[in-house]
């Protein structure tokens, strides 16, 4: 046998082995383990950051963590959801973090979770309201704890919420509307999220006026249509209802997959722009410039998609960011986005709204990219760049991962693209403590610099395990860490 | 007695290739908190690394495997990379010339053969601490 045949052999073997492992390997998440130890364990030895930074764990024991923000007086304050995937309800809650670690409850909330974040203007707080059970708001909290909703009625009870808020240049309010669904289509997903079953009826809502392509899709054995071996159903209806070819869709605010903004005494919200799937993290640059992290799709459902990032957008007014037949600027009718043994997913837009934008950056696939900052200040360093804390993958639900994704601060330079790590667990291998059998950080969902900009402080969710029922949240497991320039920590 | 020794190295090759490809099932992470950051003076190697953050971070990581599989540890020529990129086997899609052109190939497989090789020398990247 000659030396060329034999390293051609080779070479056919190595690439079948590598090429075949997705499809053969099994899905290994970072949230993929039967139990954890409880107490979580939290020990900032096992958090590695870059050289000439420290990390400390500055208080733990938190409920389902999401947002946190400072105070007139720098006080941080943190945000606890009420609410977390996997139908866990608890009381979302604003607590003030004292110096020596313990808490102080400042504002509890009604059984409308997650509270996704918080921010601080003009002498309150402002919340964020998920709205799973009554529809998203926007909460205005004073320091004394008194709330008062500041607008209502937002689409929040599907599988996305509302998110933010971020205090624009010109004094709004500036929030995230996620979509009800993973790509526009109700099915079987959305029963096992839970509000479907609450909400038959519940769909998504585009912003402006929409015409369809007619294309339905059927979800198999739902419990909603027993009577149906299939039930055909099309996008931006309830479930059940199909949809005909150049069918319009009127367009209306408040609407899913959107940024909006209102006024910080309340008021009609205004749309900044859409055609997002579910815009987690907002944050103005020093230049101004609003960003947002948004959350890609899924393997799931009876519209999945596959290999789709989290994106980071720059945002201009009033365009269109593609969903649901978009992602990172391209149409998922390609070969790029079939899932696996499975068909490429069909557009169901006859004719898109506008041109998606290019994003910043394109973040791990089913990373979770959420809570999002801009450093300020140089004694901190990366003056400019964004931070961004990464939740981390939910596989199985959301589509098979070979590895964990996420579970992780990244920074990107928003001028070139460039991505990078900046907190990670002190490990050989990737993912969360828990996966990896250490004290380290587990699933970062927010994050803020202080008003000195030289300390950033990381909301870290705590412990949420996943199987193939769904996820297993951890109460009493969230911790908020502070990374600040020192010495090794 | 010569086909008897050519099926054998036939077998040992594919066997060395496979052993190769299949220990190196484990992912090797070279983010800047554990090994240092990356410095680049090479303006071919810096374009590789975006053309890296653009088409190939968001499955593979920093070539630690995420959705995808890792490859900081397959020793993988880059004749073999090229091959997967252009052809797309397995769940991999192919990128075109339209997507990636020769050149840009170029940069990102040397960006990648770079990567692969970041990090101390005297340091296990593997290791707790590293």
């Amino acid at each position: 046998m000659s030396a060329m045949r034999s390293a051609a052999v080779a070479a056919a073997a190595a690439i079948f082995t590598l090429s075949g492992c997705y499809n053969v390997r099994p899905s290994s998440g970072g949230g993929e383990k039967a139990s954890a130890t409880l107490p979580r364990k939290v020990d900032p030895a096992d958090v590695a950051v870059p050289a000439g930074y420290r990390i400390e764990a500055v208080a733990t024991g938190f409920t389902f963590p999401t947002g946190v923000a400072f105070d007139a007086s720098g006080i941080p304050h943190v945000v606890e959801a009420g609410y977390s995937y996997g139908e866990v309800f608890t009381t979302p809650r604003l607590v003030r973090v004292n110096k020596d670690g313990t808490t102080t409850e400042v504002a509890r909330g009604s059984n409308n979770g997650p509270w996704t974040g918080v921010a601080y203007a003009n002498g309150a707080f402002y919340v964020a309201e998920g709205g799973q059970m009554q529809g998203g708001r926007i909460l205005r909290i004073t320091p004394d704890g008194k709330i008062a909703p500041i607008l209502e009625n937002l689409p929040g009870q599907g599988d996305h919420h509302t998110n933010g808020p971020a205090i624009g240049p010109d004094g709004a309010i500036y929030f995230g509307q996620g979509t009800a669904t993973n790509s526009a289509v109700v099915g079987e997903d959305n029963l096992k999220f839970g509000w479907l079953k609450r909400f038959p009826k519940f769909h998504d809502i585009p912003c402006r006026d929409v015409t369809l392509a007619g294309v339905n899709y059927e979800t198999k054995d739902v419990p909603l249509a027993p009577d149906l071996p299939r039930t055909p159903t099309g996008a931006f209806v309830p479930f059940g209802t199909t949809t005909q070819p150049g069918q319009v869709i009127k367009g209306q605010i408040p609407c899913s997959g959107a940024i909006m903004k209102v006024a910080p005494g309340g008021g009609a919200p205004e749309l900044v722009a859409w055609g997002f799937r579910n815009p987690f993290g907002l944050a103005f640059a020093p230049d101004g410039q609003l960003y947002a992290t948004d959350n890609g799709y899924d393997d799931r459902g009876s519209r999945p998609v596959w290999g789709t990032p989290d994106v980071l957008w720059r945002v201009t007014p009033g365009a269109w960011y593609g969903w649901p037949d978009y992602s990172e600027g391209k149409p998922i009718n390609q070969e790029f986005y079939k899932v696996p043994m499975k068909g490429i997913p069909q557009l169901v837009l006859a004719k898109p709204p506008g041109k998606p934008p290019q994003p910043v950056a394109s973040l791990g696939v089913h990373s979770s990219s959420n809570g999002i900052d801009f450093s300020r200040s140089a004694s901190f360093g990366h003056v400019g760049q964004a931070f961004i804390a990464e939740f981390g993958d939910q596989a199985p639900e959301t589509g098979k991962s070979l590895h964990p994704v996420g579970f992780r601060v990244i920074r990107v330079d928003v001028k070139s693209g460039r991505i990078e790590d900046f907190v990670v667990n002190r490990s050989d291998k990737s993912g969360p403590a828990s996966k990896i059998g250490s004290a380290g950080i587990e699933r970062p969902v927010g994050l803020r610099f202080d008003p000195s900009g030289n300390a950033l402080y990381i909301v870290d969710f705590g412990i949420m395990l996943m199987d193939k029922m769904g996820p297993k949240p951890q109460q009493r497991t969230g911790v908020l860490w502070r990374v600040a320039r020192g010495g090794a920590s | 007695m010569k086909r008897i020794f050519a099926n054998r190295a036939a077998a040992g090759a594919m066997i060395v290739a496979l052993a190769a490809t299949l220990a190196a099932c484990h992912p090797v992470k070279r983010s800047e908190p554990l090994v240092g950051p990356m410095t680049l003076t090479d303006p071919a190697l810096e374009r590789g690394r975006l053309l890296f953050d653009r088409h190939c971070y968001k499955c593979h990581l920093e070539g630690e495997g995420g959705l995808a599989p890792p490859f900081n540890d397959k020793p993988l020529p880059k004749f073999l990379m090229r091959l997967q990129t252009r052809v797309g086997l397995g769940a991999m899609p192919a990128f075109s010339e339209d997507q990636l052109s020769d050149a840009e190939l170029d940069d990102l497989l040397n960006y990648i053969v770079y990567l692969r090789h970041h990090y101390p020398k005297d340091r296990n990247p593997q290791a707790k601490g590293g």
